[in-house]
């Protein structure tokens, strides 16, 4: 009886949460817009420190990544002595899948972490409430153009990552692995397609730039002004971003390219 | 004397927590009223209803001859410009300088160009003796500068009421008096209304016309910091003494200790 009230309780409190995460940022996305060069600014200093912030993790990762496929590729396909399949492997396990969900998952522990401990931060410290008592609304000041920032932001940084990391496999497989490059662009060329596979790629992207941020935004938004709330808020933003991000990915790659 | 914000009969609740029952008062315009009380007596969640930021579960708070309840979210907006408000920390922009912070307000809410800004922005700084800070940023001041650069951004649109949230709560005897010297200043030269919430008897006597005391959701008692001093009652008397004991207990409400400690069984430590 008691787990099953437990599951009620549960239940009611996803609900609820979700509910209130749509209307804020329903509420933050129909406020009435600021002058447009204001807007304009606030929308690039976010970008800068949300996006253009994340560059250097998301090209590191890719570097090191993109090493590692073309390690292992080249490991699976020398025993079926495919090697020149090698550029068609690592591109299209980087462009459909890895691309998007490592940049995504990247994304959620270093720009989603940030903008949730900011909010948090801005709430503790009475900055909201002021901003409200100035007649300014904090969800379009605050809110607005950071998810916007995130939704711009995340597409380009899977593609940064998926570029870095295609760039590095090239790279281990001609200089350690041996494999003609011409062979190596040349089997990528033919076999990538844009509409299916970088543009899918891309979809998914967006789509997890949306979820990241709407779910930062919503924790550090509705976070318990204290130390403990904001650590709390903070942990929780990057654990429900990044399982919705591999939970996304499959329902995304079910649709794209499941038959 | 015209009253700028009355509370009538206002009750509110949070969750099964009652913090006013039946709490009736009124702000004078142009002079320093004080609201004074224990810590978690509901002395900052009564400045969070003079700017609708809460709104009261029974009751009525009018401010201006409005009633907020009645106001559309434009209008309250439109309200809100007229009240500054000082935040127990200054709640300045982490993310802004000084400069930038105090000048935050005439950039949202008025065309002046840079250069008006850049003057008034400065006079009000110079007001409170910080316009040699106006490059620093607020991680860089101490509780006190920034608690004064954030009475500058309060000031900045000439507001008709300031509500001060504990101004001097965690500050050093000279910045307390700085702090004292200005509210006064303020007050008088900008002509204005000041609420000052605190619980620092001391300092808020010294500047405050008229003081309510606030307890367990009720006034409980209010006049003159004078008056206030000479009272009999017990509980404005421990107030204004700091009597640990009183009216207001000194222990939270709980078993008899006696029996919390098995010791009426007769004997202490027993096997």
């Amino acid at each position: 009886m008691e787990q099953l009230a437990w599951l009620g309780r549960t239940g009611i409190a996803i609900t609820q949460s979700l509910g209130q995460s749509a209307l804020l940022l329903l509420m933050a996305l129909t406020a009435p817009p600021d002058r447009l060069s204001r807007e304009l600014r606030r929308l690039v200093t976010q970008i800068y420190f949300i996006g253009v912030n994340s560059v250097l993790i998301v090209m590191l990762s890719g570097l090191f990544i993109g090493m590692v496929l073309a390690l292992q590729g080249h490991t699976v396909l020398s025993r079926f002595g495919a090697v020149e399949a090698l550029g068609q492997l690592v591109s299209l396990t980087l462009l459909r899948e890895l691309g998007p969900v490592v940049a995504g998952l990247l994304f959620a522990g270093r720009a989603g972490s940030a903008i949730t401990a900011e909010l948090g931060f801005m709430k503790a410290t009475e900055q909201l409430s002021a901003l409200e008592m100035m007649g300014v609304d904090p969800l379009a000041h605050v809110l607005r153009p950071r998810f916007l920032a995130g939704l711009i932001s995340m597409p380009i940084l899977a593609q940064i990552f998926n570029a870095v990391a295609i760039l590095s496999a090239w790279l281990v497989s001609t200089e350690l692995l041996g494999i003609d490059g011409g062979s190596f662009w040349a089997n990528m060329n033919q076999v990538v397609d844009f509409r299916e596979d970088v543009v899918n790629g891309i979809i998914k992207a967006i789509v997890f730039g949306f979820v990241i941020t709407w779910v930062a935004l919503h924790q550090g938004y509705t976070a318990a002004p204290n130390t403990e709330g904001i650590n709390r808020s903070t942990t929780r933003s990057v654990v429900i971003a990044s399982l919705s991000v591999l939970a996304l990915d499959f329902v995304l790659t079910a649709l794209m390219f499941g038959e | 004397m015209s009253s700028i914000a009355r509370f009538e009969n206002v009750a509110l609740a949070r969750g099964d927590r009652s913090i006013f029952q039946d709490l009736s008062l009124d702000i004078p315009d142009g002079k320093i009223t004080a609201i004074m009380g224990p810590s978690g007596c509901g002395k900052t969640t009564l400045l969070r209803l003079l700017g609708r930021q809460l709104q009261p579960s029974a009751g009525r708070v009018s401010l201006f001859g409005q009633n907020l309840a009645e106001l559309s979210t434009t209008q309250i907006l439109a309200v809100r410009r007229r009240i500054g408000v000082l935040f127990q920390n200054g709640a300045l922009f982490s993310d802004l300088n000084v400069f930038d912070n105090v000048a935050f307000p005439l950039r949202e809410h008025t065309r002046l160009s840079e250069r008006q800004i850049r003057d008034l922005v400065l006079i009000r700084l110079h007001m409170v003796g910080l316009r040699g800070a106006r490059a620093l940023m607020p991680n860089e001041l101490s509780g006190g500068m920034a608690r004064r650069v954030a009475l500058a951004r309060a000031i900045i649109l000439d507001p008709d009421i300031i509500l001060y949230d504990e101004p001097f709560a965690g500050q050093d005897p000279i910045s307390m008096g700085v702090l004292c010297e200005l509210i006064a200043q303020i007050n008088k030269v900008l002509g204005i209304c000041s609420v000052v919430v605190s619980h620092d008897i001391h300092e808020t006597s010294i500047i405050s016309d008229h003081i309510y005391i606030i307890s367990e959701g009720k006034i409980v008692s209010s006049g003159s910091p004078r008056e206030l001093a000479n009272s009999t009652n017990p509980l404005v008397r421990q107030f204004v003494a700091g009597e640990a004991d009183g009216p207001i207990p000194f222990h939270f409400p709980g078993q008899d200790l006696w029996q919390d400690l098995d010791i009426d069984r007769g004997v202490l430590w027993s096997s």
